[in-house]
């Protein structure tokens, strides 16, 4: 999981527990800005069937802070330039 | 053929007449050891209570002075601070890898009372991380086996011993003689489970869990206030309102996980109770003034920095367990009306191909034999345990190649992994460790229309596991 800056233009976004088995990625770099509504469709489109999969249950935070998910059709929160988006799936096991 | 099943079944007595034998004499052991080392700390205190020093003068008896003086002076903690951990109850729900170090610590800070649930018995794949059973402990339950080391280590505590399952039934008798919990778990029905019945009686919870090489440890219900106070701490279900979809769980026995790893996290719950008992901040009138957010601390082994620590949420305004919402009761918990298998999910044994899809271990041992060259067995169990072992010829093709986008379906191509001279007609076999992943990778190839050319393709029934029973006795389980 790198601590690389985003190039211009991108985000970093990180996958915990299960979202990195399901990308086989640790990290990468989407293109920003992205409405937080969209972010889970995106990440559909690249590894099909990870909404319903992983991405339901999740926790995600944008720059360490926990982000609540949009409803209702809302753009809630802007990803921009440089952001460090985390994908935080329950880990049950112990 | 009837004497032969006669003396099996004779043997099969014997064989568990011994094994119940060897198991009370590991018992009888581990009791003794734990009596010597008892013993050479009763001598200890005897002498002690011969010094003209009483008791009465002092909050603590002698030896604890001695026994918890390193972690006093720490100005944190202090005179009071011990006090306050010699007066408090912690409960441990699960004696693995875990609660074995938190509850080592918790000991060892002289936590006055310490409760341990488990319904386990203590197996030799458990011994590399949870470090409180031993070798000779192998078949104990879990929490007998930690009591004993625990008393050894610590004998002036008292310890309960709760040796079944938490249930959603007995939770509120068990949980209800303590001041904080510790989820130890490995599940997600006992991770809602645990933290509804804190709600519910106002117990601050520390809740850590751990897999392969990450871990995760958050401070729930703390403060422990009333459901529907927005100033008490978030629950379970405000972190994680939805439960994982059942068949994406995966146990520590079927992704792995490194002992130090697991055991950082239980260590950091020892840590998250004793700063929380020795702060006073145990109870809602003791934590009030002091509120913070409510963070998650994220551990990745391989990751730069390996620690994180992110913000979370407050409590979650619509929450089921701890809003002004809440639908949830202590009747409607205890009474057992709340079905949390039902709501987490079932992983049922995977059943989706017909009889003349599937073939037995025996009879794939058998067509090996007759003839090896026209056919192909693909394994497709995660490359690091085929590297373990496999069957001589198979080929390699894990079960995470084929999820996702990452295998198309029906492209026309001939898959890479298929070699070249083999006949188009020639069978495929499918194999896994226990004959689930095989039938949904036969399902996939088969769609992708690899069977076309009037080829089978088929998997081996219960996996690897009955290769062992019924062919390769020698097979090494892991």
């Amino acid at each position: 999981m790198g601590s690389s800056k985003a190039p211009p233009g991108h985000f970093t976004i990180l996958y915990f527990a299960s979202a990195n088995s399901y990308t086989s990625k640790d990290s990468e770099f989407l293109p920003a800005r992205l409405p937080l509504a969209k972010l889970f469709e995106t990440l559909d489109e690249k590894y099909g069937g990870m909404k319903a999969k992983v991405l339901e249950s999740c926790l995600v935070t944008i720059n360490l802070e926990y982000v609540d998910m949009p409803e209702n059709g809302e753009d809630g929160v802007i990803i921009n330039e440089d952001d460090e988006v985390a994908i935080i799936p329950p880990v049950s096991s112990g | 053929m009837d004497s032969a099943t006669k003396t099996a079944e004779r043997l099969r007595i014997q064989i568990a007449a011994t094994e119940e034998q060897l198991k009370n004499l590991k018992g009888q052991l581990a009791d003794l050891e734990a009596q010597s080392l008892g013993n050479s700390f009763q001598n200890v205190s005897v002498q002690e209570e011969l010094d003209p020093v009483t008791h009465e003068k002092w909050p603590l008896a002698a030896e604890d002075y001695k026994r918890y003086g390193r972690q006093m002076i720490v100005p944190n903690i202090g005179i009071q601070g011990q006090l306050r951990l010699k007066n408090a109850s912690v409960l441990i729900v699960g004696a693995g890898g875990l609660g074995c170090p938190a509850a080592a610590y918790i000991a060892g800070a002289g936590v006055g009372t310490i409760g341990i649930v488990d319904g386990d018995e203590v197996e030799t794949s458990n011994l590399h991380r949870q470090i409180l059973h031993s070798t000779s402990k192998v078949g104990m339950k879990k929490v007998d086996s930690a009591i004993l080391y625990l008393k050894s280590l610590n004998p002036n505590l008292k310890y309960n011993a709760h040796t079944s399952h938490l249930t959603p039934e007995n939770s509120q008798g068990i949980v209800s003689q303590y001041d904080l919990v510790l989820d130890c778990t490995d599940h997600p029905t006992s991770r809602y489970l645990i933290s509804d019945i804190c709600v519910l009686l106002q117990k601050p919870l520390v809740s850590a869990s751990a897999l392969r090489t990450d871990g995760q440890l958050i401070v729930l219900n703390s403060p422990p206030l009333l459901a529907g106070n927005e100033a008490g701490g978030p629950c379970y279900r405000c972190v994680f309102p939805k439960p994982p979809p059942a068949e994406s769980v995966v146990s520590c026995g079927d992704g792995g996980i490194l002992g130090p790893v697991v055991g950082v996290m239980g260590v950091l719950q020892a840590l998250e109770a004793t700063k929380l008992i020795a702060s006073g901040k145990l109870t809602s009138s003791g934590s009030e003034e002091a509120k913070k957010d409510a963070s998650m601390l994220l551990f990745s082994t391989n990751s730069n920095p390996p620690f994180r620590s992110v913000r979370l949420r407050s409590r979650r305004p619509k929450c089921f367990a701890c809003s002004a919402e809440a639908g949830l009761t202590l009747e409607g918990l205890s009474s057992g009306s709340l079905d949390y298998v039902l709501f987490c999910g079932i992983n049922v044994p995977v059943s989706i191909l017909g009889r003349d899809e599937r073939i037995e271990a025996k009879e794939y041992a058998k067509l090996k034999t007759e003839n090896r060259t026209d056919h192909l067995l693909v394994d497709v169990r995660e490359k690091v345990q085929f590297d373990i072992c496999s069957i001589e010829g198979s080929v390699n093709v894990p079960f995470s190649s084929f999820q996702g986008s990452r295998f198309k379906e029906g492209d026309g191509k001939q898959p890479t992994w298929i070699p070249q001279s083999l006949p188009p007609d020639a069978p495929i076999y499918v194999v896994c460790r226990l004959g689930n992943d095989s039938q949904v990778v036969t399902k996939r190839l088969k769609e992708s229309g690899l069977n076309k050319n009037g080829r089978y393709i088929g998997d081996i029934k219960g996996g690897l596991k009955s290769w062992k029973e019924q062919v390769d006795s020698s097979w090494p389980e892991y």
